[in-house]
């Protein structure tokens, strides 16, 4: 009997939800095709700690590798430990897509000279095969693929799998690393946690923007604490605001300014003009808070709510900062 | 420094796409083509080095069908010297089929940098660049978001989920770009006329055997047509539900 | 004959040889310009400028103050130089006069007429040093003018006149039979003043009046060459040469050769130029009025057009004077000179070109230079990089799918010509909706409610659909011909295909684009602006329009959008179109309307650019139209229409923007 493989991410010694989807994803795919779900952590000496939460989650077998190399990232000797591990008997080994995971699971799969099937929204095990949507294009095509070698690479992408508890033995395993994992030629010299920086609007999965039905400047604090709310939000504007100074011209969204794409983008007493439209309508999910409801920005959104966005920008930060911790 | 930039040809995304008549490719009827945008990001960041340092080359490197030549062309006009098409005329997928015939080139190539966009838009495996530092067993930073050298060393940035790490290895080495590094230029005229007097190689490519198949692409289900939860205040419970059950961005 | 006639006779014909060689070195330099720039087509055009502009000031009287105080000047300098003839055939055959080969009322008309422009050239003058020393009229002023160099000039004037007032009254002291107190009346006036001097010190006076005012005529001659005054000269040859007022269409950009294998892309010095740009630098006096029209700079950025012609004048002369060329190769016009900034500044309006009282084309120079930074430097705005992207991969400065350009129709049962080529049928007319029609959800609005008006006026009109594409004007406004070029070439494709004769289009870009600049690629439509169209419907009573009057009286001022008002002369068809649809309207005028409308910030590519040093443009129109207490403003442009919403309901949510469709589709009756 095959086993399933998970591996578990980590990050400045913490263990991310990353790691529990993936194991969740592990747990799910062993209950039905059988076989043990096998975990690898990897970290500075005490990583093992963890154990307890991926046994929770449906971990058989926690394999532990710890080294005070793997203190950072260490993707060189984490691809050849997981390399020579998985060479032995898996079925299939669950990565998350996210940005370690995207730069681990390729590593793996190409030492392996096995398929991988990346940023996996939906997967299916039956008989020799594993299917799999990945989503492509922007998320303007689906696409699926069949793949056959074993073991079966699948990284998922994040939120595709929900953690959940499956609780299991656990059993830790400590196991050394493949060669000198001090002697990797890339080395991470820093992981700048959060790091206090201003998100990037490029790069921020969540972004509230603000637009002339906030009236005056001094009301962009209610934009700018909802995006605390969210904690991994940036700030936005419109053409009009960033014209009137309300706001840095760095922070213009549109045409003449960023284009982005988050997943999700909250406009705040924005009207929705061309120029705005275009640097923005390509996000994921779309909500907007306008009084006027003939607004061609509602004709983009998902979700819409008409009314007073002073009125009602407090109440949504209050919302979402219950909503997060409640997650 | 002699660099090879991996670029791949992809068709704008900014329409509605169509499936083709055979389940597993786009209908490219009317469709634009251009280099994938995270390869333009990696072509403007080699050209950068080229231009700091004075001195070096730029090589392109596209597989693909004859009309990999335009996209080559066009990186040209950017300021690329060369370019070499790996022909093949038949799509390919998988990553590692790919990356098999990069490494094949490259291996030969003496190159110091082989950079690579994180991921190419379209297929959006973020994969081959990883896969090809693999196969020639060079040291690989992916997704970095600034690029420096110190003497023989490379050092880079990579952006991770609001945080950010530091990340160094030695040269040769291979580098995936993010976006942030630098805003691809735009051809002027003179680059487009010089462009075409630039030498562009053709060779067959060694396209590797296929880890998976491609089975169907497909339209996801339409975007719920947009809707207004409520108004006013009261609405906003019902948003913070939806956005947490049903967009799941919450 | 006298030592002093042999003595004049060798300073007068040295004079005009040192002037004859002054004309044959700026004409030399003339040269260093492109000279394929051919002037000599439809003369009687040019011909009718030259005497409607040239001789009888048309642009000179805009400044009402200004206007009859240099055509004091002009005018007299004209008639006295009949007389400055008389004088200096006079100093080289002794006892010269005209007035044997005259009937006598004739030479008197001629008499009198010296002595009263020389009174009215001082007056002039006068009235220009109080212009420029006391009353320091703004637009005279500026850092790249020369003030000392008018001074001179308007001294000189008045020397000229006040010496040939005195020999003229010293001639008559010194011999009183010769008295012609009616054919001279001012210089009469003087010799009353010195009636007292003996006749031989008068004749003494006489001989050194005389000979001042000849030496200050003989160096006039030739100091102009070395002046801004080089205007006298080049001024009525450069109407006469310039497009700026037909021959052709309004405005149209040269097309350029991107076939050939081009050096220089655009202009980056003064020999990348025409040749005609560089006697524009000669025929500018520095006066100011361009730059005091140019909304960029009276809203506060860098550009000024009157900079750009000194400039290019000062770069010319630099260039030309030096003898070994690489000593001045390093400060090249563009960069040398003229900054990228002030470029990108311009929004094309044209209301530099139209302003110019000697037919100065600046714009043409902002434009090649325009060319040179993007097509040889790729140097531009980076926001608008997007939009040239754009343009080239979807056909639209917006980055929307192009398959969506027809859904505004959807449900209207518009046909598309592919539908209509389908079935055999042809349209009356094809409606070019533009992309601000096709994408712009307000445009939109302007769109629908044209189509309606068709519609309702039983048009027959079919729309391309996605086989539109934009027009390429912001593309070569901006810069890039080569983009322009592509585009343009795919639409008349397009076109052809469809034997497309009559387009009718509510965007005065697509408008001005499509019918006259798309010649030069071979295709030649009549285009029709939505407001001539809408207009001529109204008028042979096709729309069915509500006719009963109700509601309160409403009070519209329509701005003019600067394609359609100065680049094609269309300013009464939008208001008619207005008075037409709504009977008991009050229409009333913004200060700056018509050929003198401010432009509303978005055009030459501005739409795509920020707008960062000094007051917005838009801000600066949209008070004026709410200055004149309207309560709708009117437009007929989508891009307008963007600049004004956006900066009219930020300040009065009461007062609505519309275009003069939706005003027309308003009334229609349902």
């Amino acid at each position: 009997m095959s086993n399933i493989f998970a591996f578990a991410e980590t990050r400045g010694g913490e263990l991310r939800r990353a790691a529990l989807e993936a194991v969740t994803a592990a747990r799910q795919t062993a209950d039905q095709i059988g076989g043990e779900v096998r975990v690898l952590i990897a970290g500075a000496p005490g990583i093992a700690v963890h154990a307890a939460k991926l046994a929770a989650h449906g971990a058989d077998i926690v394999l532990v590798v710890e080294h005070d190399a793997f203190t950072h990232y260490n993707p060189e000797a984490l691809a050849s430990t997981l390399a020579a591990g998985l060479a032995n008997n898996y079925r299939a080994a669950f990565f998350s897509a996210s940005a370690q995971g995207k730069d681990l699971a390729p590593r793996v799969a190409a030492k392996l000279k096995v398929g991988l099937a990346s940023d996996v929204t939906e997967f299916a095990f039956s008989g020799d095969a594993v299917v799999a949507k990945h989503p492509g294009y922007t998320g303007k095509i689906v696409q699926t693929l069949t793949l056959k070698a074993t073991p079966a690479i699948i990284s998922l992408r994040p939120g595709a799998v929900l953690p959940k508890e499956s609780p299991k033995a656990g059993t830790v395993q400590n196991i050394p690393s493949a060669g000198d994992p001090a002697a990797s030629r890339v080395v991470v010299t820093d992981t700048v946690v959060g790091g206090g920086a201003k998100l990037d609007l490029g790069e921020a999965p969540v972004i509230i923007s603000g637009g002339r039905g906030l009236k005056e400047a001094a009301n962009f604090t209610l934009v700018e604490d909802l995006a605390a709310a969210f904690g991994n939000a940036a700030v936005g504007a419109t053409r009009a605001v960033t014209d009137e100074g309300w706001r840095p011209h760095s922070d213009q969204i549109g045409q003449t300014g960023r284009l982005v794409s988050p997943d999700l983008y909250v406009a705040c007493g924005i009207s929705g003009a061309i120029q705005h439209l275009a640097g923005m309508r390509t996000s994921k999910t779309i909500v907007a808070i306008n009084k006027d409801k003939e607004a061609p920005i509602f004709k983009i959104a998902d979700y819409g709510i008409v009314g007073d966005v002073l009125e009602i920008l407090p109440v949504l930060t209050e919302a979402v900062k219950a909503a997060k911790q409640g997650a | 420094m002699k660099i090879a930039v991996c670029i791949k040809r992809v068709p704008d995304m900014d329409v509605r796409f169509k499936i083709g008549a055979n389940g597993t490719s786009v209908d490219e009827a009317g469709l634009k083509f251009d280099i994938s945008d995270f390869d333009g990001y990696a072509v403007e960041a080699a050209l950068q080095i080229k231009e700091k340092a004075n001195a070096g080359e730029v090589v392109v490197i596209s597989l693909g069908a004859d009309n990999v030549q335009e996209t080559l062309r066009k990186a040209m006009s950017m300021g690329a010297d060369r370019a070499v098409q790996l022909k093949h005329d038949a799509p390919v997928f998988d990553s590692f089929a790919i990356a098999t015939a990069l490494a094949a080139e490259l291996s030969t190539g003496g190159y110091d940098l082989v950079m690579f966009g994180r991921m190419s838009i379209d297929t959006a495996n973020q994969a081959t660049g990883t896969m090809v530092a693999e196969l020639l067993g060079l040291p690989i930073i992916t997704a970095i978001s600034k690029l420096d050298f110190d003497g023989g060393t490379v050092k880079a940035r990579r952006e991770l989920e609001g945080s950010y790490e530091l990340v160094e290895c030695p040269l040769p080495a291979i580098v995936t770009i993010d976006e942030g590094i630098a805003r691809p230029r735009y051809p002027s005229l003179k680059g487009i006329m010089a462009a075409k007097k630039k030498p562009l190689e053709t060779k067959p490519a060694q396209v590797g055997e296929q880890r998976y198949t491609l089975d169907k692409m497909e339209l996801p289900a339409e975007r719920a047509a947009g809707r207004i939860v409520g108004e006013g205040k009261d609405a906003v419970p019902e948003l913070v539900r939806l956005l947490k059950e049903e967009a799941k961005v919450l | 004959m006298s030592a002093g006639h042999v003595l004049f006779t060798i300073l007068f014909v040295c004079a005009l040889g040192f002037f004859a060689a002054n004309i044959q070195r700026l004409i030399g330099e003339l040269q260093l310009g492109h000279t394929d720039d051919a002037r000599w087509n439809d003369l009687p055009t040019r011909f009718g400028n030259f005497l409607r502009i040239g001789i009888f000031q048309e642009k000179i009287f805009r400044d009402s103050i200004a206007g009859p105080m240099h055509a004091a000047i002009f005018w007299g300098f004209g008639i006295l130089t009949l007389g400055t003839i008389e004088f200096l055939l006079g100093g080289v055959i002794p006892g010269f006069s005209f007035q044997p080969y005259f009937i006598a009322p004739v030479y008197a008309f001629f008499a009198l007429n010296q002595d009263v422009w020389a009174a009215l050239v001082i007056a002039a003058v006068g009235m220009a040093l109080f212009r420029r020393l006391t009353k320091r009229v703004k637009r005279l002023q500026g850092a790249e003018t020369h003030p000392n160099d008018p001074l001179l000039i308007l001294s000189w004037i008045a020397a000229l006149m006040i010496t040939m007032f005195a020999y003229e009254a010293f001639e008559m002291v010194a011999h009183p039979e010769t008295l012609t107190p009616m054919l001279r009346p001012i210089s009469f006036g003087v010799a009353m003043a010195f009636s007292w001097m003996s006749p031989s010190a008068a004749a003494v006076a006489h001989d050194l009046a005389w000979w001042t005012h000849g030496l200050l005529v003989l160096g006039f001659l030739n100091y102009l060459p070395y002046s801004k005054h080089l205007h006298v000269v080049a001024s009525l040859p450069n109407v006469f040469l310039s497009n700026t007022s037909g021959p052709g269409p309004k405005g149209v950009m040269k097309p350029m050769d991107l076939e050939g294998d081009l050096e220089v892309f655009g202009a980056k010095d003064v020999t990348d130029l025409s040749w005609k740009s560089l006697l524009d630098g000669f025929a500018c006096t520095e006066c100011g009025r361009c730059t005091s029209v140019c909304p960029a700079h009276t809203t506060g950025k860098l550009l000024s057009p009157r900079k750009i012609m000194i400039n290019v004048r000062e770069r010319l002369e630099s260039y030309a004077h030096a003898a070994d060329k690489s000593t001045v190769a390093d400060r090249t016009l563009l960069d040398g000179y003229i900054t990228e900034e002030e470029l990108w500044s311009c929004t094309s309006c044209g209301a530099c070109v139209q302003e110019c009282p000697v037919s100065i084309d600046q714009l043409s120079v902002i434009m090649e230079l325009r060319r040179n930074l993007v097509l040889g430097e790729s140097r531009f705005p980076e926001e608008v990089m997007p939009a040239f992207e754009s343009m080239e991969q979807r056909g639209s400065p917006w980055a929307f799918d192009p398959g969506d350009r027809g859904k505004w129709a959807e449900g209207m049962n518009i046909p598309t010509m592919a539908e209509m080529a389908e079935r055999g049928e042809r349209p009356e007319v094809l409606y070019w909706v533009g992309c601000m029609g096709s994408f712009d959800d307000r445009a939109k609005k302007t769109t629908v409610a044209f189509a309606q008006i068709m519609q309702a006026s039983g048009v027959k009109f079919a729309i391309l659909g996605q086989e539109e594409k934009c027009n390429g004007d912001p593309a070569r406004r901006m810069g890039n011909e080569y983009l322009y070029q592509m585009l343009a070439k795919d639409n008349i494709e397009t076109l052809d295909k469809y034997g497309v004769r009559t387009i009718v289009t509510a965007c005065p870009h697509c408008f001005h684009q499509i019918g006259n600049e798309f010649p030069q690629f071979g295709g030649n439509y009549d285009v029709v602006h939505h407001s001539t169209f809408i207009e001529s419907l109204l008028a042979q009573g096709r729309v069915p329009i509500v006719q009963e009057l109700h509601g309160p009286v409403r009070t519209f001022t329509y701005h003019d959008s600067c394609y359609l008002g100065r680049y094609n002369d269309v300013y009464d068809a939008p208001r008619e179109t207005l008075r037409r649809a709504l009977p008991v309207i009050n229409l009333v005028e913004m200060p700056r309307s018509k050929d003198k409308g401010l432009c509303c910030g978005a055009g030459g590519g501005r739409m795509f650019m920020e707008e960062t040093v000094g007051k917005r443009i838009n801000v600066e129109r949209a008070e004026e139209a709410l200055a004149t207490g309207a309560d709708a403003i009117a437009v007929a442009c989508p891009f307008c229409m963007t600049m004004m919403a956006d900066s009219v309901t930020s300040r009065d949510a009461n007062v609505q923007v519309y275009d003069i469709a939706e005003v027309v589709a308003g009334q229609l009756r349902t």
